[in-house]
């Protein structure tokens, strides 16, 4: 086995054992701390397929913020209280069911998916050449990312950043019409 | 990682040396900020043991060593005992990624004076250094008193706020070198002041070609925004002793409680690191090249080996000066401000630093745009 098969096998455990441990702990605390665990192990993955860039975005917003947001707001619940309510719901049942079937049909793509390669990285296509150059040369791909974000695909960005403007707003614009963070019930 | 099986080990070995310096710079930081305080206060502070009260760290780490092993009754015995390990992880892989020296050339093997090299430096060190606010989650929730929760929320609540603005004002930096690469960064900033643009070349010799030249803004934003990332005063209201005790580390005692400690120096070292880095030139020594010095060496010891250990040992020097320099402003603005209030904190965040790092970043591009563009 090459050194990059066994940091593949390690890193698949540090992923999926966590990923696992996200569903199976009854602790919310714990399983959100699971969660944590498999960002970083998806971004260690990134690393070993050389897109660097994407492993730092990647700890940098969901370790960094996006989880660290999720864990501070599970620590300030009731924790006992939640953890009836949830486990033992009709509703919770049934998204439970829905989850599964969700994680069904996603196995089922990914498998189907992976014996053929995407559109974009088609062998011959420009993409392909240049990230072949990259790879071949050990330098970074950022370059080639910046390219195709800004200069490439401008318009989807843009409609993207749009589209999280948008929910920015509308989060705060939903919080606010139910009396904000002074709401009683 | 190395050709040779020796370059391997001793790459492999270099990572703990690095953790090493690290965990070893502490106590004489530690010593530095009592006997320095005590000199700004017009006190004496500790004196009593050993010359100058060096030992008084040694005396210190024997009365952590013997202290009760306390862990709160209701409190969440994993998370509390995981807390003070995780501190130490983010600090000391972020710091390793930093470059300390021109690489070491003996033979035919290259070893980097730094734990590795990683292509995306900066991101790398955000993304590893953002983690550590977990640590003060899992020790204030597993804490369970509401002294460490409420210190581990504004700890926390703190630091992302604060990431903001320092990732807006390192923008302009990576603009202007055009690299993500801390090395190359470096590299950059040698020799005299010097620049290209509007179709002119603009130089100044007596001005080393220093980054804060060209982002005095960012270059205050950013050292800043580091003061509130390693939660040092005037922006330690996680461990506000008026209110909250201890903050976080409240529940905590003995050599748990040192081990946070080492994480927060930890995090002053790599803001002090990254200051010198983007800032001040990293290694470099101003007014005498990195050939010069290399050329140099040769003349001296007379082959190459010789003149590669010295430019390596003279920039190591000339890093560590400035590191030093970076690391006593902390301690000294420590000593020098008071805390600010919790809603002061959070509008110099998001309604100060925030807007004036965003027009850094537009700054930055437009000068860059219309220097390449327009001839004066």
């Amino acid at each position: 086995m090459s050194m990059d098969t066994v940091l593949f096998w390690f890193l698949s455990l540090i992923v999926i054992v966590p990923a696992l441990a996200v569903v199976l702990l009854s602790n919310p605390v714990y399983s959100a701390l699971s969660l944590v665990m498999t960002m970083v192990g998806v971004a260690a993955v990134f690393a070993t397929l050389n897109a660097y860039f994407l492993a730092g975005v990647q700890l940098i917003v969901y370790t960094g913020a996006v989880m660290v947001l999720f864990v501070m707001v599970l620590m300030l619940f009731d924790l006992k209280h939640d953890l009836q309510t949830f486990s033992r719901g009709k509703v919770s049942g049934f998204l439970k069911i829905a989850g599964v079937g969700v994680m069904a049909g996603l196995l089922v793509g990914a498998i189907s998916l992976a014996t053929k390669k995407p559109s974009l990285i088609v062998e011959g296509s420009p993409l392909a050449n240049e990230l072949a150059a990259a790879a071949a040369s050990g330098a970074d791909n950022t370059k080639i990312l910046a390219e195709n974000l800004f200069l490439r695909n401008m318009l989807g960005f843009e409609i993207l950043g749009v589209l999280l403007l948008v929910i920015a707003v509308g989060t705060v614009a939903l919080s606010r019409s139910k009396g904000g963070t002074h709401a009683r019930d | 990682m190395g050709n040779s099986s020796l370059e391997i080990i001793i790459n492999l070995a270099k990572t703990v040396v690095v953790f090493l310096m690290m965990v070893q710079a502490v106590p004489i930081l530690v010593w530095l900020e009592r006997r320095g305080s005590a000199f700004i206060q017009n006190r004496f502070g500790p004196n009593r043991v050993g010359p100058l009260g060096l030992v008084q760290l040694l005396a210190d780490a024997a009365k952590f060593l013997n202290k009760e092993d306390f862990v709160p009754d209701k409190g969440n015995r994993l998370l509390f005992y995981a807390a003070p390990v995780f501190a130490l992880i983010p600090a000391a892989v972020a710091y390793m990624a930093m470059p300390m020296s021109t690489p070491l050339k003996i033979g035919d093997s290259t070893f980097l004076i730094q734990g590795y090299e990683v292509n995306v430096g900066i991101v790398f060190i955000l993304g590893i250094s953002a983690m550590a606010v977990y640590t003060m989650l899992m020790a204030g929730f597993g804490s369970s008193s509401k002294f460490s929760l409420m210190g581990a929320m504004r700890a926390s609540a703190q630091v992302i706020s604060y990431e903001l603005a320092l990732g807006l004002a390192i923008v302009g930096v990576i603009m202007m070198y055009g690299t993500f690469n801390l090395t190359d960064m470096v590299l950059a900033q040698q020799g005299a002041f010097h620049f290209s643009g509007f179709g002119r070349e603009f130089s100044l010799s007596f001005l080393p070609n220093w980054g804060i030249f060209y982002q005095p803004l960012g270059a205050v934003i950013f050292f800043a925004a580091a003061f509130a990332e390693s939660n040092r005063l005037p922006f330690d209201l996680a461990e506000g002793e008026a209110e909250l005790v201890a903050g976080f580390h409240t529940e905590y005692g003995g050599f748990k409680m040192l081990m946070f400690f080492i994480g927060e120096y930890g995090h002053m070292m790599i803001a002090s690191g990254l200051m010198t880095t983007f800032y001040f030139g990293g290694y470099g020594i101003p007014g005498w090249t990195i050939a010069e010095v290399y050329q140099t060496g040769v003349s001296i010891f007379g082959s190459e080996t010789g003149g590669s250990i010295f430019s390596s040992v003279m920039h190591f020097l000339s890093y560590n000066v400035k590191f030093a320099i970076f690391l006593w402003i902390f301690i000294h603005v420590r000593w020098t401000l008071p805390r600010f209030r919790y809603d002061q904190l959070m509008d110099l965040g998001w309604k100060t630093m925030l807007p004036w790092a965003l027009f850094n970043t537009i700054l930055t591009a437009t000068v860059i745009f219309l220097a390449s563009q327009y001839v004066i």
